[in-house]
């Protein structure tokens, strides 16, 4: 054993087996360490890539929403200018009523409204401002003030009616969400189809059915539309498409926030598209009341003496039988105290704030009764007070050149807005 | 957007007019003029079945006797010209009966104004 420990060899053996045990070793060593180094690596690397969508996300979200708020402001100003000029719209139609501007007025106001409409439907995407606030008002005059908003509403034919309003909150989104829908059906058939309404009462509330004769839509767009109308849609104005359909995602948001459904699911008779519009009953009210209700009050006391009136042949002059006190009284007893009474109700908010109530617009007969003193006269006495003014106008202008200076000082003092001709 | 702060209180009429006369033009002057006299026909069976709650109105107006359409217009809130339009869509579908407006004064005998004008001037001319 002994020759061995001293063989030189052996040693070397020793010493090359000790140095590859301990260089395995560290390989192994090396190994795990850098192992645990690439794993580390990994881990920052996952870690980084997360933070990355994350932050990619994030800035996506916030361009999002920074694109949001500009539209929603710049929609903001578009709406208030055209809610503006279509106040102004009515004032004029009601001072020109009489004349031929009014057609041209009628056609501004429907370009008005569409535009209206328009700058509604971007601002509700961007979860913007929806309008102004609305009283309650009829089902039908609801579906009818959605009609009013699309491009072709004379192709819209409203077939029924019901005896249900839709409460205030609710009126605006209502008319909003049936006018994307009307204005997809008359965009989508043709021009000489007819595009009806139906309004039903059904025992979940009332629905609103519209039917067009267009050529429908293909599983494909019936699935992208469901989904518009789902939740599962995308929120804002990103993945609308281009050209932008604002349409179905305009209904989706709407039914979300207000809680009415809306499907397309069907198809209609006619070989298009049937929309339902189903409005739960939290969302309605009993009819409101009419805005005018001289309605019905005053065919009531109009009957008798106008028909007697009326037996009589017109051969009596027809301006003093026409404009006889015989409708005013029955205008004024009931156009103010029933009108008084929902300006009351209506005086404030439910927060508690005072409402202003648009003024009712005048009357082209005045309630009052400035007739029976031309009446009351007889034909002698009228014709004695035209000549004496008659006269007295004549004299006037006789002496006028004459006494200037008389006529100066009585002008500047009596007759101040007379024109001397 | 559904805060009270965000309504303000000013707000036009829901049903713009041109929805009321469902966008048709307006009568002529000879077919409906300020002074022609309307008046509900006489059958009224199934008349609120397709019609407006305006056209109902109107029709509920004219229904004690013969209006001019002056003077319906000045029942209702609406502009005269609006009044007008569904006036004659009524009368149209027969819902209406119109009378043309009684003539101011009849004509004058022109023979007679002559011999007056004749015997005036005899005498003092």
């Amino acid at each position: 054993m002994t020759k061995y420990t001293a063989n030189p060899v052996v040693w070397a053996l020793v010493l090359v087996l000790v140095v590859a045990v301990a260089l395995v070793v560290r390989q192994r060593k090396a190994a795990l360490a850098s192992r645990q180094e690439i794993d580390g690596l990994r881990e920052h690397y996952s870690d980084l890539e997360h933070r990355y969508t994350q932050s990619v996300e994030a800035a996506q979200e916030e361009a999002d929403e920074a694109t949001k708020t500009v539209l929603k402001s710049a929609m903001r100003t578009l709406q208030g200018l055209a809610a503006e000029q279509q106040l102004i719209l009515s004032r004029l139609q009601s001072k020109y009523g009489e004349s031929a501007i009014l057609q041209d007025l009628l056609e501004v106001d429907h370009t008005n409204s569409q535009f209206g409409r328009r700058a509604q439907s971007i601002a509700v995407l961007c979860g913007g401002w929806l309008g102004r606030h609305r009283d309650t008002a009829s089902v039908y005059d609801v579906v009818r003030s959605a009609q009013g908003r699309v491009r072709h509403f004379r192709r819209v034919e409203i077939l029924s009616q019901v005896d249900f309003g839709v409460s205030s909150r609710a009126v605006e989104p209502v008319a909003l969400a049936l006018a994307e829908l009307l204005d997809n059906a008359t965009s989508y058939s043709s021009p000489d189809t007819v595009v009806e309404i139906n309004i039903r009462t059904v025992p979940k509330g009332v629905v609103i059915v519209v039917d067009d004769a267009g050529v429908g839509m293909n599983d494909e767009e019936r699935a992208r539309a469901e989904k518009l109308l789902s939740s599962e849609r995308v929120s804002g104005v990103a993945g609308l498409g281009n050209p932008p359909q604002f349409g179905m995602a305009v209904i989706g948001v709407l039914c979300e926030r207000f809680g009415f459904e809306v499907s397309v699911d069907s198809s209609s008779p006619y070989g298009g598209v049937r929309a339902v519009v189903l409005l739960p009953h939290d969302l309605l009210t009993g009819m409101p009341e009419k805005r005018v209700p001289a309605s019905s009050m005053p065919a009531a006391p109009l009957s008798a003496p106008m028909s007697a009136q009326m037996q009589a042949p017109m051969q009596a002059p027809m301006q003093p039988a026409m404009a006889a006190p015989v409708p005013a009284p029955a205008v004024a007893p009931a156009a103010t105290p029933v009108e008084s009474e929902p300006e009351r109700a209506l005086s404030s908010t439910a927060d508690g704030l005072p409402l202003r109530r648009r003024k009712r617009p005048m009357a082209i007969v005045p309630p009052t009764t400035p007739v029976p003193v031309g009446s009351t006269r007889s034909g002698a006495e009228a014709a004695a007070i035209m000549g004496a003014f008659q006269r007295g106008t004549r004299s006037g202008r006789a002496t006028q050149p004459d006494d200037a200076d008389q006529a100066t000082s009585t002008r500047a003092s009596s007759s101040e807005g007379h024109e001397f001709s | 957007m559904t805060g009270s702060e965000e309504f303000e209180l000013e707000s036009a009429d829901l049903v713009r007019a041109y929805v009321i006369t469902k966008g048709r033009g307006l009568p002529d002057d000879q077919q409906l003029s300020l002074i022609t006299l309307l008046t509900a026909a006489p059958e009224q069976g199934q008349r609120t079945l397709h019609l407006s709650p305006e056209e109902q109105r109107l029709l509920d107006i004219c229904s004690a006797g013969y209006l001019s359409v002056a003077e319906i217009a000045g029942h209702t809130k609406l502009p005269l010209g609006v009044v007008r339009i569904v006036l004659a869509g009524l009368t149209e579908g027969g819902h209406l009966v119109t009378r043309p407006p009684v003539p101011r004064a009849r004509q004058a005998d022109k023979e007679i104004l002559l011999e007056v004008l004749h015997g005036l001037q005899a005498k003092f001319g």
